[in-house]
């Protein structure tokens, strides 16, 4: 079994580091990626990883270098719960994707898959009909007390 | 035909002594054991804030239920009968099976998917040490 494993990671070792020299990550991406595929084990799954981590070296590379702005890499909430049904009931977890006002956020804000955001815009609109959620324009008991306050002042 | 499941939940107003709310649900029992239909769950969700006023009032008792039934004209009758209670300001109804339907649906694939996994990942990390090691 080492036998195997270590001619197979010989070979495979070669064509991992040239790939990582290949990419236009620089040097930034080239000690990541050894470690990576180095982890990868077997000579076959070594080379499928150090694939695609080329081609993803090299977007990843003029992304850092053009503008230096930070963007929080979001994920999909019910994806990572796994949620295959997304529940009216629930308005706490609804109220999460739903600004103060009521109206529901984009999936730009809020990181969710574009399926989910489907099912999540069915939920809010059912919450919306048994008064778990605000209409988009009606929040409710903020009206009133701030017109008066309005007059006020 | 098939059964369906439904949701039904309603809001009577907030004032409201629980043997009115009683009546309701006697109400609904009695109309869904006529058409041979099941109440599979009932919850009292007691009084909640409502999201926005309703019939002048922010406050709502809240009671949720599940039928099953294989007759869909039942949920007309009982949609007919809830506006016709003074006590209920709210309802509604909805299917909830074909959601249901499709959640197994992807459950199982995903299962499926997760049982093919870990042929193609476990080998994987098994051998990392020794290959650092030989790499040094």
């Amino acid at each position: 079994m080492s036998e195997e494993q270590k001619q197979a990671s010989a070979p495979s070792g070669a064509p991992q580091r040239e790939g990582g020299h290949g990419g236009s990550g620089g040097g930034h991406s080239g000690p990541r990626r050894e470690g990576g595929p180095g982890g990868g084990g077997h000579g076959g799954g070594g080379r499928r990883e150090g694939g695609p981590g080329g081609p993803s070296g090299g977007p990843g590379g003029p992304r850092r270098g053009k503008r230096q702005y930070f963007r929080k890499k979001k994920v999909c909430k019910f994806c990572v719960e796994k949620m295959d049904f997304i529940d009216y009931k629930r308005a706490d977890i609804l109220s999460q994707f739903v600004q103060e006002r009521g109206k529901i956020l984009p999936r730009r804000m809020t990181g969710v898959c574009a399926r989910h955001q489907r099912w999540l815009g069915v939920a809010i609109k059912r919450a919306r009909n048994i008064a778990l959620l605000p209409f988009a324009g009606s929040a409710a008991g903020t009206q009133a007390p701030r017109a008066v306050e309005a007059h006020k002042s | 035909m098939e059964e369906r499941l439904y949701d039904l939940i309603f809001i009577a107003r907030p004032a409201t002594p629980e043997e009115e709310i009683k009546k309701v649900l006697s109400m609904i029992e009695h109309a869904c054991t006529e058409k041979g239909s099941k109440i599979e769950k009932t919850e009292h969700w007691g009084t909640r804030k409502l999201a926005y006023r309703v019939a002048k009032h922010r406050e709502g008792i809240y009671v949720y239920q599940q039928i099953r039934t294989s007759h869909g004209e039942l949920i007309a009758e009982l949609e007919r009968r809830l506006r016709v209670q003074d006590t209920v300001i709210k309802y509604l109804t909805v299917r909830l099976d074909e959601d249901l339907k499709r959640q197994k649906k992807l459950g199982e694939r995903r299962e499926k998917r997760a049982a093919r996994r870990p042929r193609r990942t476990a080998p994987a990390p098994a051998p990392t040490p020794e290959q650092t090691a030989a790499a040094s």
